[in-house]
C-alpha cells in the first residue's frame, strides 16, 4: 500500500450518485486508495438527461456533493445540446458555480452540428469535453450485427477524429478505455490528434491496456480514472511498466495541467 | 506469503499477451512479492486436444528447478474429447499437476454433461480441485472469432448461477470459481448449498468491490489472491487484499486471503 499512496492522484472520471450515504461510499473508496479529487458528473445511464429540467437537476447534485465535499470532489456539467438556449445558460450558471469541465453522454455524436456551440463554449473556457466514446462490437463501434443495446447516437473514435480536426483548440476526453471498448482501437485510431485525451477508467483492467495508451499517445495524453472501479483503476497503473515520472503525469499531473488551464488547478 | 491462484502462460489468439511464459511470469511475481502462483496453459482453450498443451506446460517447468519451485501446474481437461481419462492420469502421474481447469463455454458442452459430471467425480475421487471460471476476457470487447456470450445480449456473459449446477450435481468435490465477474446471486436453497461447498474464489475479479461484505457473507475461507494475469493487470487482485480495513480483515485473514487458504484448500 506505500506504493498505492505514494502518488497524488486526480479521477479523471468519477461518477455522481443520488444521495449521500453512496457519495460516502465513494469517498471511503477513494481514500482507501490515495485519490485526492474525483471529477464528478451525472449522465451515468443510457436514457439521462433528455430535458432541460432533468439536467439542471443533475447539475445541481454534483454543485451539492461538491459543496459537501469540496477538497475532494470537482464537477463537471453535462447539457442536452438540442436545448441551446438552456445549455449556454447552464455553462454560464455552472461554471460559475466553480465546475470545471462538461461531461456529455449520448443524446448527440460529438462532432453533430447541434453540438459545435457548445463546443466553442469550451473553448472559450478552456475547459475540457468529457464524452462518453464506444468502440466495440455492436452499435457503440464495428459489426453492427451484435447488438449490444446501445444508442446508435454514441460517439465512436471516428466521431471524436472528426471532430478533433475541428476544432483543434478544443480538449476532448474519450472516456474510459477500460469500460468494455476495444482500447487498442481507440488509442491506435487518436495516435495522430493532439487534443484527444483518453482516461484509463472503466471495470476492465486488462494488463498492457496503460503501456499501450501511452505508447500510442504519449505520456501526456492519458488521464487515470475509475468510473467507480477503484481497485482496477489503480490496478492497470500501478502494474504497468511505466517509469516512476510517468506514472505520476498519468495519475495527477496530466489532468491537473487540463485544470489548471481554466485557473482550476490544484497546488 | 503470497500464493497466486489463477494464473496462466500461453497465448490468447486474438490479443497479443506479455508476461505470457515462465520466465516472464517468474520476473513479475519477483516485483511484486509473489512466491508461487498456480498456473496453466492458454493455449488448451484453443487446443481441441488439450493434452499437448499440459505437456507444453510439463516442458516448460521441467526447464528450470526455479520453475518447478514456484509454479504449480493445472491441467486443461476437455472431457467431451477422446482420451481425457488417460489425459488425466499422465497429468497427475507424470506431470505432477494438482488441479484440473475446464472450460465448457470454448469447449461447447453444457454445465451438466454427464460428461464433465464424470471428470468431476473422478476429480473428486483423485482428491483434485476442479477449477471454472466466469470468463476469460471482457465480452464487449471480445474478438469476432472469440465464444458469442456477450454482455447485455439474449445470451450474455456468465454467472454464478451458470456454474452451480455441476456443484449441485457433485456437491463434494473440491471447487475453484475464479474471475467472479458478475452476479454471485443464487436462490435461497441453491445459496445454503453453495455455503456448504468446499468452493475457493479468487480475488481478480471484478465484482468483488466490497471485499469486507463479501468476507463476512461468504466467510474468509473461501478467497485467495488471484491475478487472472497475464491477461487482466498483476495488482488488482492484489489491492482488495491490501485495502482492506482493520474492521474488514485483521492481519491473520489478511495473511488468509493472501496465502493460508490456498495452501490449505490446496494441501500446499
Amino acid at each position: 500500500m506505500k506504493d498505492v499512496m505514494k502518488y497524488r492522484k486526480i479521477d479523471a472520471y468519477g461518477n455522481a450518485y443520488a444521495d449521500d450515504k453512496l457519495a460516502a461510499g465513494q469517498i471511503a473508496y477513494a481514500d482507501r486508495l490515495g485519490i485526492e479529487r474525483l471529477i464528478l458528473s451525472v449522465p451515468v445511464a443510457k436514457q439521462m438527461g433528455k430535458t432541460p429540467v432533468e439536467f439542471k437537476a443533475y447539475n445541481d447534485l454534483v454543485i451539492l456533493a461538491v459543496k459537501r465535499y469540496p477538497h475532494r470532489l470537482a464537477g463537471q456539467l453535462t447539457l442536452h445540446p438540442a436545448y441551446l438556449k438552456e445549455s449556454l445558460e447552464e455553462i454560464k450558471r455552472c461554471t460559475g458555480e466553480g465546475m470545471t469541465g462538461m461531461k456529455l453522454y449520448n443524446q448527440f455524436k460529438i462532432n453533430d452540428p447541434v453540438v459545435y456551440p457548445v463546443i466553442e463554449q469550451f473553448i472559450h473556457y478552456k475547459m475540457i469535453i468529457h464524452v462518453h466514446g464506444e468502440s466495440q462490437l455492436g452499435v457503440g463501434g464495428y459489426r453492427m450485427k451484435y447488438d449490444v443495446d446501445n444508442t446508435p447516437a454514441i460517439s465512436v473514435p471516428e466521431d471524436f477524429m472528426d471532430i478533433a480536426k475541428r476544432y483543434p483548440e478544443a480538449m476532448f476526453q474519450y472516456a474510459h478505455i477500460g469500460g468494455g471498448g476495444d482500447w487498442e482501437y481507440a488509442c491506435k485510431s487518436f495516435r495522430g490528434y493532439p487534443n484527444i485525451y483518453v482516461d484509463t477508467g472503466g471495470s476492465n483492467n486488462d494488463e498492457n491496456m496503460v503501456d499501450f495508451a501511452v505508447e500510442n499517445l504519449g505520456e501526456d495524453r492519458v488521464f487515470f480514472g475509475c468510473d467507480s472501479s477503484f481497485y482496477q483503476g489503480v490496478g492497470k497503473v500501478l502494474a504497468s511498466g511505466l517509469t516512476e515520472i510517468q506514472k505520476r503525469k498519468i495519475f495527477f499531473d496530466n489532468y491537473n495541467n487540463i485544470l489548471k488551464r481554466s485557473g482550476c488547478g490544484l497546488g | 506469503m503470497l500464493i497466486d491462484i489463477n494464473a496462466y502462460v500461453g497465448h490468447w489468439p486474438f490479443m497479443q499477451l506479455k508476461y505470457n511464459t515462465c520466465e516472464a511470469l517468474g520476473q513479475r511475481m519477483d516485483r511484486f512479492g509473489v512466491d508461487v502462483s498456480l498456473i496453466s496453459n492458454l493455449n488448451g482453450i484453443f487446443y481441441k486436444n488439450t493434452q499437448s498443451a499440459n505437456k507444453e506446460l510439463y516442458e516448460e517447468i521441467k526447464a528450470s528447478k526455479r520453475y518447478r519451485d514456484r509454479f504449480v501446474p493445472f491441467a486443461v481437461i476437455n472431457p467431451i474429447y477422446a482420451g481425457w481419462q488417460y489425459d488425466l492420469e499422465e497429468c497427475v502421474r507424470k506431470f505432477g499437476m494438482k488441479g484440473i481447469r475446464v472450460y465448457p463455454k470454448y469447449h461447447d458442452y453444457e454445465i451438466n454433461d454427464p460428461s464433465l459430471i464424470e471428470l468431476v467425480k473422478k476429480a473428486r475421487d483423485m482428491n483434485l480441485p476442479v477449477a471454472f471460471n466466469y470468463k476469460m476476457v471482457d465480452s464487449r470487447q471480445r474478438s469476432w472469432m472469440d465464444i458469442d456470450y456477450v454482455a447485455y445480449t439474449p445470451r450474455p456473459e456468465w454467472t454464478l448461477k451458470n456454474i452451480f449446477p455441476i456443484i449441485k450435481e457433485v456437491p463434494d468435490a473440491r471447487y475453484m470459481i475464479l474471475n467472479v465477474t458478475n452476479s454471485m446471486q443464487l436462490n435461497e436453497a441453491d445459496a445454503a448449498l453453495f455455503n456448504k461447498a468446499n468452493v475457493l474464489m479468487d480475488t481478480s475479479g471484478r465484482t468483488l468491490t466490497d471485499m469486507g461484505s463479501l468476507l463476512k457473507t461468504q466467510g474468509k475461507e473461501r478467497f485467495a489472491f488471484g491475478t487472472h494475469s497475464p491477461i487482466l493487470d498483476y495488482l488488482t487482485g492484489m489491492l482488495r487484499i491490501e485495502a482492506l480495513r482493520e474492521n474488514e480483515a485483521d492481519a491473520a485473514t489478511k495473511e488468509l486471503l493472501r496465502s493460508g487458504n490456498a495452501k490449505k484448500f490446496l494441501g500446499l
